[in-house]
């Protein structure tokens, strides 16, 4: 009889040999998948594909340094002056050798104190399987590399948190209290939300032709914010996001 | 931004999400050894057990189950829903959709998604437990009072590693009463 598993952790697997290799390929692409977008346009010798929300991030950025955490960053080096890509699958510099891997969020107070002008977390698959304290507690690592004045862009979705009850909860409320967390913990202020859920259409009495599909935007995460370190004067153009 | 010669195409952003239905046999590849899923496991013996000979299986990803199917819901003496796209249903729907399942006369093994439940985030007018997984056995117990409603899953806290995604969680064998 086969072994029955309930976690991966109940099991050996194949990519624990080797940190470069095939399978943990896969495993890194399952769970940053703007890195398709990476694939396009290394390849493209007169075009490079970005969405609304890129566009608005790469419009709204502050002269200076940037750092992408866990988003495949590596995707917009074309368009971003001193781009820094962290990263915490080793598999990355098989093939973007510049990428700095990292262990744990806490390196980034000691790898790069005070160094960045802003600070892009794009819906980041290992930023999420947390409570609502350790979102709060990786954009605290986070902080520890901006540069006062710095912008943090971060957005998740909202499916794949834990512990709290999607039936008793007002969605909006928790996710909004981040925003106030982080003011007092850490002393960022929200310049721009955007916050969104499904909008359901009643069910056709057939069922039939329903919309199944998920929250918005699950590509960059239906939650998103974008904070500024200890000042709240930069202007963001919110325009860009226009389709 | 960086100067460059490239034309930038912005396009709306796109679902990315791929291997959706193929979601268990591309995870299988990540082990040496052949193993199998406890909660595959669980609904064989269910209806191995339960003695169900004609099962109706809505599904998402392919699952490889060893179960007597049957591709016609009238003659089934049991459907069991794997599909995710159900949790994605508002709450009222996701009854309306056990009842019309329940009105073919057959009994239902029906897997939620705990992650995707409420997805459109209305207020429930239930009095319903503080914690999250009995509230949704609660929420579907009071919303289905002509049937039985028997909890099958396992509570655990989910970190991402457990396979929710290929077999969701939350596992109920609903009956008419």
């Amino acid at each position: 009889m086969k072994k029955l598993i309930e976690s991966f952790s109940d099991y050996p697997m194949v990519s624990d040999r080797s940190e470069v290799s095939k399978h943990n390929y896969i495993r890194y692409r399952i769970g940053r998948i703007k890195h398709e977008y990476w694939l396009k346009n290394r390849k493209s010798k007169d075009k490079i594909l970005v969405d609304t929300y890129d566009w608005f991030i790469l419009n709204n950025l502050r002269p200076g340094n940037t750092c992408m955490f866990g988003s495949a960053g590596y995707y917009l080096d074309q368009l971003v002056e001193n781009l820094t890509v962290v990263e915490d699958w080793p598999v990355v510099k098989w093939f973007y050798p510049a990428a700095t891997i990292i262990t744990d969020r806490k390196e980034f107070g000691t790898l790069y104190p005070n160094t960045f002008d802003n600070f892009i977390v794009v819906n980041n698959r290992g930023d999420q399987w947390a409570e609502r304290d350790g979102t709060v507690e990786h954009i605290g690592n986070y902080t520890k590399s901006l540069r006062s004045g710095g912008l943090l862009f971060y957005s998740f979705r909202d499916t794949q948190n834990n512990e709290w009850n999607r039936l008793t909860t007002d969605h909006y409320k928790y996710y909004y209290e981040i925003a106030n967390i982080v003011k007092e913990k850490y002393d960022l202020n929200l310049l721009w939300h955007d916050i969104k859920f499904a909008v359901k259409e009643p069910l056709p009495p057939d069922f039939t032709d329903y919309d199944i599909m998920e929250n918005p935007d699950t590509t960059n995460g239906n939650i998103k914010f974008v904070f500024q370190y200890k000042d709240n004067t930069h202007p963001l153009d919110t325009s860009f996001l226009d389709d | 931004m960086k100067t460059t010669n490239k034309k930038i195409e912005v396009v709306k952003p796109y679902s990315l999400y791929k291997w959706t239905t193929n979601f268990k046999r591309v995870q299988e590849r990540f082990f040496d050894n052949q193993y199998k899923l406890r909660r595959i496991q669980q609904i064989e013996d269910f209806v191995a057990l339960n003695n169900y000979r004609s099962v109706y299986h809505v599904h998402e990803v392919h699952l490889d189950l060893d179960i007597p199917e049957t591709t016609d819901i009238t003659t089934a003496d049991l459907i069991l829903v794997t599909h995710n796209g159900y949790s994605r249903y508002p709450l009222n729907g996701i009854v309306d959709k056990i009842n019309s399942w329940l009105d073919t006369g057959a009994d239902l093994y029906l897997c939620l998604n705990r992650h995707y439940l409420n997805i459109d985030n209305q207020k429930i007018d239930l009095d319903l437990p503080k914690e999250f997984l009995p509230a949704i056995t609660s929420w579907l117990k009071q919303s289905l009072p002509m049937a039985t409603v028997v909890d099958l899953s396992r509570n655990y806290r989910d970190n991402g590693t457990q396979f929710s995604w290929v077999v969701p969680d939350r596992q109920y064998f609903i009956k008419r009463t």
